[in-house]
């Protein structure tokens, strides 16, 4: 009876996403506790997901009691499992974040709720076309959250992030339509069963093609990452947390999940081409991605960047399609969810607290926020791949199957990729705790009594012109809750606790790395 | 051999992690914060010895997390090799804490309780290294320790500092990298990253070309942190960093957890034997000796005391490397004696250098003349130590190096033990001006060093303070700093042109050797005023410390801004002066001469010269009776263990 | 090619509307012409998935009792084109409502004028 815990994952927040637009009717703020209560049932429902997970199972629900073909089955395996824990946890955090970090109107968490169903339904959906609903309602919650920031940019970041958006999942329905006409059904496993055999055919390869570079658009790989910094910078700043934390990952997901369980190896072992222009396309991502971000003087930016070149070494990890690989990108997705989400976090807080917003504004932070930095630091030093973290599980995963599969450049790549991430970490370390003592700029002190309520505009509407927001003498500054901080410092510990988590990882895709590499 | 099932290697490790929390903690209280240093400290060497009796009777402590990464489990294992490191530096931790509270305090240092915690996490992770029992565990550590370390390289804060910062941790990473790269590709090879005497069976029957890959890739990575050339120059320019994290960090943990590094990967992974079978100790045999010497002989030029002991370091270490490299049982002994011998001598030398800053600021070797008078007991120290780097018998460096050439001669590598007698000779040669300055000339009336001060041959000069507040040695000394980096711009008395009446260019400046010394530096400065105030840039006159940046009939202006920016080309190039900028004092004797300062005690603070003594009278003690102190009854039971499976000898 | 184009004339329609629309998103400096663009682009996706499931003289899928009939057209694609086009609806709608809320800000929808202006 566990599987009911799927249609509820997706179910209970698309739902509840209408009940803060009915308290909005009725005058109420009641939006972040409906989003709170519902995160919070999620939290238990991931739980219940991943326990059963965990213990062996591969839980199936045909929705509304069609079975397998016909009617759409929701999926929770080794594969989904994690990124559905990934998912409910962050949302929570998120949530209890967004308390004072704001915003705080009811229809932020309407659109908040039903980011949260589209997410769970991209992660648990067996069906390829529902995958491409949920990525588009995803879609449309993301362009309205990052929308949702009053800054004059926002709207031209979210407007170009739809449009890029729409044309990825467009591409990605063509993809899917492919594979249709080829097979006549839309089952990730009955596909990949009707697909064996005709691996070569050109409307195949095509849907494959077409899937994988829709995906690539939302997942930010270069060069297809053109939407991802600006969408970053210019939402507010909890939006950005979410984001950064999520709706990625769950489209490099789907690539993992295009890629293994609908063509799976046989597929790359017929077509080896397309697995190195896969494999081409993400190394270079891991590249150019670091580059940029080192070049950045923006945090956000430069923290946008870097997820360009992480998900770059993930989907490496899923083209190379080892078992080592494959692991170490499911640990990587999410551990690069956690790091990230808690990096934009804290710059957040540092944001609120200081008004810092670029590097240089960062300088000597470290002694005035020593809790908020000293996470940032760990938080960054695990992104680098520093262990005891997360961090370096999933790179070093990602290594041991690039060298046993002998694919030596992308094993370079990921070796050197380290080195990229601590120079632009690096750069941050050394502002923060290490900068000249008269090159801080003084900071203005936080006013108690600082309006919170609709946060999240740090810039003031009539700043059109450039670097608005940008200098020292514009920086605001917000009341920062102790709870905003907790939740900072959590997932930096989670980030460091899961650095021992190895065996549980194993254990969860064990089940489906044996399906997939039987 | 018997596995005792132990929470003692963890204890040994965590309680210094404690410990950092706990010095964070009491940040506002110095007293408590120290007395939680020191208490952890002696913790630390506690637990650590506690297991030597059971060691050295052959038993093994583990304690096991379980499973880490694949099935490679986390676990620490206190064995022979480890207790070793562990042991040595746990126990010149409590001697570096006792001494860091002398000289932080009395330097006044900023970030105290950053630097005190950073210390207490490094040495967590160098314990952690010392029980490593697998290559990825060890990366953990490896890794830990160069986070620890980075905020005391970067201590300063000033842009020189930050500088080293960046490139010890370039360095310090890229060698990370290329171990865990190692480490993948051992595991690759054979299934399994775990430390076994004798080395992992597979590797010897693994493909050689992959199996020397990952060799170099590990003697790489961890040659980084030993300061093997050319992956050395992090270390130089690490001096930056306070005397006590230079004393023992980059002179005993950091370096040596690098050196520690090889000797697993040529005891432990690969073993002697395989080693040999791929032809791969000979080539790093001959980077080690290559860094002898070559290191020596910079080290000759260098006139930062501190500096000449970082290349010292550098030279040193290779003795390690490359008595583990030769492959002979007494040269593996010989190395892995080097260790405590050259922490030891080292530890006292570097609290030498720190303790003459602390009371002199003088940092350069040219203004130590007649220092002895000032500083007996320090210098006493430091003659004792210097003679033991130079492997003169009944101290510490002779019994090691003894063990390193018998073993060279042994297996008929006599090339290396040519080179070994060479470098004890430029020993001599870079240490024996030190000492010979300190205790046989005054500052009035000196030699020049020959090599470091030209012209070859010598001259007879005072370094006293001048009336304007300069000393020509300072022209000296700053010339000197010169010479050794190759790009530097200086201005030129005979370029001056343009508006500002001077004009910076780069040349080749090191003008002829016969002009230095002199403030005569020809017909275009001889109206030149030294005691016209110059404008005063960070507590120094600038201007007198460089005559040639002087404009004839200099306006205001026009002197300030071309001392200034030469000023910073001085720092950004040559690292030198950074230490003074806090002191209105330049380094060298104050005008009159050293004050003449009694044998017991009258120059500093026990703080620095207990741990001074402590640290010679450890040295004296290694080479005294080197089975009494347990270090040499470890290495034996080390080398004989990594030899029972050996048929090599 | 002849042939092709007589037989799969969908298919080439599918790829001309397709096509247009991309250009349409990618040369148009008009933001609003970007999202026509968008619309043009998804109807060729639509048309694609309609003409995969034709079947000449085919009927619509709903089967009598008894059975026989047929052929019947697969409905699975015309379920699939109704759900996106409710989908490219409301894309069209939260873009335009984005659009909306440039104009107010900086009087322009004009791409070019809105890089200068954004643009650091």
């Amino acid at each position: 009876m566990t599987d009911v815990a799927l249609p509820l994952l997706i179910a209970v927040p698309i739902l509840a996403a209408v009940a803060p637009l009915f308290s909005s009717v009725l005058g109420f703020r009641a939006g972040w506790y409906a989003a709170a209560v519902t995160t919070a049932i999620e939290v238990g429902l991931a739980a219940v997901v991943l326990a059963a997970v965990y213990g062996g199972d591969r839980l199936v629900h045909p929705v509304g009691g069609y079975p397998a073909p016909y009617g759409i089955e929701l999926v929770g395996d080794g594969l989904s499992a994690p990124i559905v824990a990934l998912i409910a946890a962050v949302s929570l955090g998120v949530v209890a974040f967004a308390y004072t970090g704001g915003p705080r109107r009811n229809s932020f968490y309407s659109a908040y709720l039903l980011l949260v169903g589209g997410l769970m339904g991209v992660s648990i959906t067996g069906d390829l076309f529902n995958m491409f609903v949920f990525l588009e309602i995803t879609g449309l919650a993301t362009y309205a959250l990052v929308a949702a920031d009053r800054s004059d940019r926002s709207a031209v970041a979210a407007l170009k992030y739809l449009i890029l958006g729409t044309m990825g999942a467009s591409f990605f329905i063509i993809g899917v339509g492919y594979a249709f006409i080829s097979t006549g059904t839309l089952n990730m496993v009955d596909l990949s069963a009707r697909l064996a055999g005709s691996y070569t055919a050109r409307p195949v390869l095509a849907s494959f093609g077409f899937m994988i570079v829709g995906l690539g658009l939302k997942a930010a790989v270069f060069p297809l990452h053109t939407w991802q910094p600006d969408a970053y910078t210019y939402a507010s700043d909890t939006v950005t947390t979410y984001i950064s934390a999520l709706v990625s990952t769950v489209a490099a997901y789907a690539i993992a999940r295009v890629i293994l369980t609908v063509f799976t190896l046989a597929f790359f072992e017929a077509a080896p081409l397309a697995r190195w222009a896969v494999l081409t396309f993400a190394t270079v991502s891991v590249l150019a991605g670091g580059v940029l971000a080192v070049v950045q003087t923006e945090i956000k930016r430069m923290l946008a960047y870097s997820s360009v070149s992480q998900f770059g070494l993930v989907v490496a990890a899923f083209a190379l399609a080892t078992p080592d690989a494959v692991l170490g990108g499911v640990v990587h997705l999410v551990g690069h969810g956690l790091m990230k989400g808690g990096l934009f976090a804290a710059a957040a807080i540092l944001a609120a607290t200081h008004g810092a917003r670029t590097v240089d504004d960062y300088a000597r932070l470290g002694y005035r926020s020593p809790v908020v930095a000293g996470t940032l630091a760990v938080l960054g030093l695990a992104l680098v791949g520093i262990p005891p973290s997360i961090g370096f599980l999933g790179k070093y995963y990602i290594a041991v199957g690039a060298v046993r599969a002998g694919v030596w450049p992308v094993a370079i790549v990921v070796f050197f990729s380290t080195l990229l991430t601590l120079a632009y970490v690096a750069r941050l370390l050394e502002r923060l705790y290490f900068a000249d003592p008269d090159a801080a700029a003084p900071v203005p002190e936080p006013s108690p009594d600082a309006p919170v309520a609709d946060g999240g505009e740090t810039e003031d509407t009539d700043h059109a012109g450039p670097a608005s927001g940008d200098g020292g003498d514009t920086r605001t500054v917000r009341a920062v809750s102790s709870g905003m901080v907790l939740v900072t410092v959590l997932a930096a510990v989670v980030v460091v606790a899961l650095g021992f988590a190895a065996p549980v990882f194993e254990t969860l895709v064990e089940a489906f790395l044996g399906g997939v590499f039987s | 051999m018997t596995e005792i099932e132990s929470l003692r290697p963890i204890a040994a490790v965590l309680i210094s992690v404690a410990g950092t929390l706990a010095i964070l903690a009491s940040h506002r209280r110095p007293n408590l914060r120290e007395a939680v240093t020191l208490v952890v400290a002696a913790g630390k060497f506690g637990i650590v010895t506690s297991m030597i009796p059971g060691v050295l009777a052959g038993d093994v402590y583990v304690w096991s997390l379980g499973p880490f990464v694949a099935d490679i489990a986390f676990e620490l294992r206190a064995d022979s090799l480890g207790l070793l490191f562990a042991t040595l530096a746990s126990m010149l931790w409590i001697i570096t804490s006792l001494y860091s509270i002398g000289y932080m305090r009395g330097l006044e240092e900023h970030g105290q309780t950053r630097y005190f915690a950073s210390f207490a996490m490094s040495l967590s992770a160098a314990v952690g290294i010392a029980f490593s029992p697998n290559l990825i565990v060890l990366y953990v550590f490896y890794e830990v320790l160069t986070v620890a370390t980075y905020p005391l390289v970067a201590h300063d804060e000033t842009d020189e500092a930050r500088a080293a910062g960046r490139k010890y941790l370039a360095y310090t990473f890229g060698g990370g990298v290329a171990v865990l790269a190692g480490a993948v590709l051992v595991y690759w090879l054979t299934g399994t990253v775990s430390f076994s005497s004798g080395g992992i069976a597979e590797l010897a029957a693994s493909d050689p070309a992959f199996a020397r890959a990952a060799f170099a890739l590990l003697a790489a990575g961890f040659g980084v942190k030993a300061g093997l050339m050319p992956l050395h120059s992090w270390l130089p320019d690490a001096m930056v960093a306070p005397t006590p994290v230079s004393g023992l960090l980059h002179a005993v943990a950091v370096v040596k957890s690098g050196v520690f590094g090889i000797s697993r990967v040529v005891l432990d992974v690969f073993g002697p034997e395989t080693v040999a079978e791929l032809g791969v100790g000979l080539p790093l045999a001959a980077v080690a000796t290559v860094t002898l010497i070559a290191a020596s002989i910079i080290a000759l030029r260098k006139d930062h005391l501190k500096r000449r002991l970082a290349y010292s370091t550098v030279s040193q270490l290779s003795y390690i490397v490359l008595g583990l490299s030769i492959l002979s049982p007494d040269a593996i002994t010989g190395g892995l004696l080097h260790i405590p011998a050259h922490a030891f001598m080292k530890l006292t030398l570097f609290f030498c250098a720190g303790i003459i800053h602390v009371e002199t600021h003088t940092d350069y070797i040219s203004e130590m003349a007649g220092i002895g008078k000032r500083m007996p007991v320090t210098m006493a120290a430091f003659t004792i130590a210097a003679a033991g780097m130079a492997g003169i018998p009944l101290i510490a460096g002779f019994v090691s190096k003894f063990y390193i050439l018998v073993g060279t001669v042994s297996t008929g590598d006599y090339v290396f033990a040519v080179a070994l007698l060479v470098s004890g000779v430029l020993n001599i040669a870079y240490f024996w001006p030190v000492v010979y300055q300190a205790f046989f000339e005054t500052e009035d009336a000196h030699d020049a060093k020959p090599l470091v001060e030209a012209p070859l041959g010598g001259e007879s000069r005072s370094i006293l303070a001048r009336p304007d507040g300069g000393r020509p040695g300072d022209d000296e000394a700053e010339t000197d700093a010169e010479t050794e980096t190759e790009t530097e711009a200086e201005a030129e008395p005979g370029t001056a042109t343009g508006e500002d009446g001077i004009d910076i260019e780069d040349a080749e400046t090191d003008a002829d050797p016969g002009e230095l010394g002199r403030p005569d530096f020809g017909g275009e400065t001889t109206d030149r005023d030294y005691s016209d105030p110059a404008p005063l840039v960070d507590g120094e006159y600038a201007v007198d410390r460089n005559p040639s940046d002087a404009v004839i009939g200099g306006a205001d202006e026009a002197d300030e801004r071309p001392a200034a920016g030469h000023e910073e080309d001085t720092h950004a190039d040559t690292d030198e002066h950074g230490h003074d900028h806090d002191h209105d004092h330049h380094g060298g004797p104050p005008p009159g001469g050293w004050e003449r300062r009694g044998w017991l005690g009258g120059e500093s603070t026990w703080f620095m010269l207990g741990p001074i003594l402590a640290a010679m009278a450890g040295s004296i003690v290694l080479g005294l009776v080197p089975h009494a102190a347990v270090f040499l009854r470890l290495v034996d039971d080390i080398v004989a263990s990594a030899l029972t499976l050996g048929v090599l000898f | 090619m002849i042939e092709l184009l007589a037989t799969r004339w969908a298919y080439a329609t599918f790829v001309f509307v397709m096509v247009t629309g991309l250009y349409m998103m990618i040369a148009s400096p008009n933001l609003v012409k970007k999202v026509i663009g968008l619309n043009l682009f998804q109807s060729a996706v639509f048309l694609f998935f309609v003409a995969s499931a034709y079947v000449a003289g085919g009927s619509p899928a709903i089967v009598p009792s008894e059975g026989g009939g047929g052929p019947y057209v697969s409905p699975l694609p015309h379920v699939i084109v109704l759900t996106a086009i409710v989908v490219g609806v409301s894309l069209t709608a939260v873009a335009l409502a984005l659009i909306v809320r440039i104009y107010r800000e900086y009087g322009t929808l004009d791409e070019s004028v809105l890089r200068e202006v954004t643009d650091d």
